[in-house]
């Protein structure tokens, strides 16, 4: 009996090992972001949970669902909110043997800037600028801390709309607009006009997405799309208005700098490195000893450093320094902002896309039809070159 | 033999149960069975927090709000009930927050425990009073007195606020101060004749791992 109770345990416990995760939450897709976000945020995994809502939030959006990106958004910001103290699935995410998606998924910085942002327009939208103008400051503050200080709360469009509504609430917004002015690159920001009740918000071309490189894939990078959009023109009863780009999403991303968690992630590939390299040492040198010797001692030995290379060797390929390349995928390259005055009544507003020739895409052109109910009150609109067409704001 | 043997299991079984752990921990879903709801008191930390406003500080600062209304002379001492109209709150901190909530919850505390001593007026009903004044006048609905007299009243005094915020980011953390203030203005003359305020300040980390 005693001869076969190690052995037993043994078989039961590499058994049992071998009892890897059961597939838990997986959520077929059907490529349709309208049904897949509903599904996997009700059956995927919880830890996805917060990226599907973004998702979901800016399809809305371009579809004119204002409610549903809504009720999405305040999810999102209720989980960014808390964040703050431990975390068990942050700490798996930064142990050596689970992978950094192992973590709650809420974003990089410029993801999260861009959550308050969209939730910031539909607060003016639902005239509550002070509200908006909350989220446009959280979304300044979302990337205040980048590695390199000239990059900190660079944001252009977030200041500039901070101080167009404090100055529109009676406040000064001047310190925003030069903190805006400041940011912008090759377009001057206009003046506030208190009288222009009618805001655009206008996104357009491809958003950044990730992915990983390094031996391990362990070192998170952007790849940026070349958008086929560089501009875009409002066209509103006599007016024709030309609309720069204020901010490139892509240029936030991949300026904040490295991550705490990039350091983390070297470690971990470090890591992975040694116990693989120890591994093979021990392995092939014990091996070759237990082979060479005659002496019964020097072959136990040999044996035994050969199973701790085995061991390290398991350790090894059990660490997963790959960094986390989840994406909020479908955010735009590029965001612009126009704003106009509009009499009471019904205007039909048409957005052209325009290439880098100047020249518009003429499948991407928007037409909203506009009702301004009161002047007392802004009437906010916002215009993808993703957004379905026509609308009736 | 056995001695080989027993000597190779031991390191054997240690990498099983490593691997054993690994499987295990990486098939792991925070609180699989969920948390069952507990109740709090409003006052209370719950064990989500942030640096934001929760529901503790907003206790906190309309008790204290309302305490400190009930005793100037304009209120204490006035031979009639003052009335108050509530004008909203003014959000300048980075925080989107339901800004009523915070006068409705002084209203509330000093209707319970004003006994009297202030009347508020809904003028956020006023569309729905108009209408239905318009109808007693044309005789759609009944009236108990006549619809024809002005009886609307107007504010003596306003009760309105603002939020005000600073905010700091940096590898050390994330810290947000928030001052609440309150005023009660002179209808009349536009003197604000109760002003008083709060202040808190929250700190906070996030986990390296979303750093």
């Amino acid at each position: 009996m005693k001869l076969f109770w190690q052995p037993t345990l043994l078989a039961v416990l590499l058994t049992v090992a071998g009892c890897a995760t059961t597939a838990k939450h997986q959520v077929a897709l059907t490529g349709n972001i309208m049904v897949d976000a509903p599904n996997a945020i009700a059956n995927g995994p919880p830890r996805d949970r917060v990226l599907w809502e973004y998702r979901l939030a800016a399809a809305a959006m371009r579809q004119g669902k204002f409610d549903l990106a809504k009720q999405n958004l305040d999810d999102v910001l209720l989980t960014l909110g808390g964040i703050y103290g431990k975390d068990k699935d942050a700490q798996k995410a930064r142990s050596y043997f689970h992978a950094e998606a192992s973590k709650t998924f809420i974003g990089e910085p410029y993801e999260r800037c861009m959550a308050y942002i969209y939730r910031g327009i539909i607060y003016w939208m639902d005239g509550e600028p002070d509200n908006a103008r909350a989220c446009f400051r959280s979304a300044e503050f979302e990337d205040s801390d980048a590695e390199q200080h000239q990059y900190a709360g660079d944001w252009v469009l977030p200041d500039y709309l901070d101080g167009l509504i404090t100055t529109k609430l009676g406040g000064d917004g001047l310190d925003a607009f030069k903190r805006a002015q400041a940011d912008v690159k090759g377009v001057k920001l206009p003046p506030y006009n208190l009288k222009a009740n009618a805001i655009f918000f206008i996104e357009f071309g491809p958003g950044p997405t990730k992915y990983a490189t390094g031996r391990y894939k362990e070192e998170l990078r952007f790849r940026t799309t070349p958008s086929p959009v560089m501009s875009a023109e409002l066209r509103v009863d006599s007016l024709q208005i030309p609309i720069a780009p204020t901010d490139d999403v892509a240029f936030q991303a991949t300026t904040r700098g490295g991550r705490v968690m990039d350091h983390i992630l070297g470690n971990k590939a470090v890591f992975k490195s040694t116990t693989d390299t120890v591994g093979n040492v021990a392995l092939i040198g014990g091996l070759a000893t237990a082979a060479a010797s005659n002496n019964r001692t020097a072959q136990e030995v040999g044996l035994g450093v050969a199973l701790a290379g085995l061991v390290s060797k398991v350790v090894s390929a059990a660490a997963v320094p790959a960094a986390d390349t989840r994406s909020w995928d479908n955010l735009p390259r590029y965001l612009s902002f126009v704003s106009v005055p509009l009499p009471a009544g019904q205007h039909v507003a048409t957005i052209q896309f325009l290439d880098a020739s100047g020249r518009a895409v003429p499948y991407l052109t928007k037409t909203i039809t506009v009702n301004i109910t009161t002047t007392d009150r802004d009437k906010v609109v916002f215009v993808s070159d993703t957004s379905i067409t026509p609308q009736t704001l | 033999m056995n001695s080989l043997l027993t000597k190779l299991t031991v390191p054997a079984c240690g990498a099983a149960v490593l691997a054993l752990l690994s499987g295990c921990a990486s098939g792991g879903v925070k609180n699989p069975s969920g948390v069952p709801v507990t109740h709090m008191n409003a006052d209370e930390q719950g064990f989500v927090a942030g640096t934001g406003m929760e529901s503790q500080d907003l206790v906190m600062v309309t008790d204290n709000m309302s305490r400190s209304i009930l005793g100037i002379p304009q209120i204490a001492n006035a031979p009639t009930p003052p009335t108050i109209v509530l004008e909203p709150v003014d959000n300048q901190t980075r925080f989107p927050i339901n800004k009523e909530i915070f006068l409705t919850r002084i209203r509330a505390q000093l209707n319970s425990k004003a006994r009297g001593k202030v009347t508020f007026l809904a003028r956020s009903q006023m569309e729905a009073l108009e209408k239905e004044r318009n109808r007693k006048r044309e005789g759609t609905v009944t009236a108990s007195s006549d619809p024809n007299l002005q009886e609307f009243k107007g504010a003596d005094y306003f009760l309105t606020g603002s939020l005000q915020g600073l905010s700091t980011r940096t590898k050390a953390g994330t810290s947000d101060y928030i001052l609440y203030d309150f005023h009660l203005i002179d209808a009349r003359t536009s003197a604000i004749v109760w002003e008083d305020s709060a202040e808190m300040k929250k700190q906070g980390l996030e986990d390296a791992a979303y750093r």
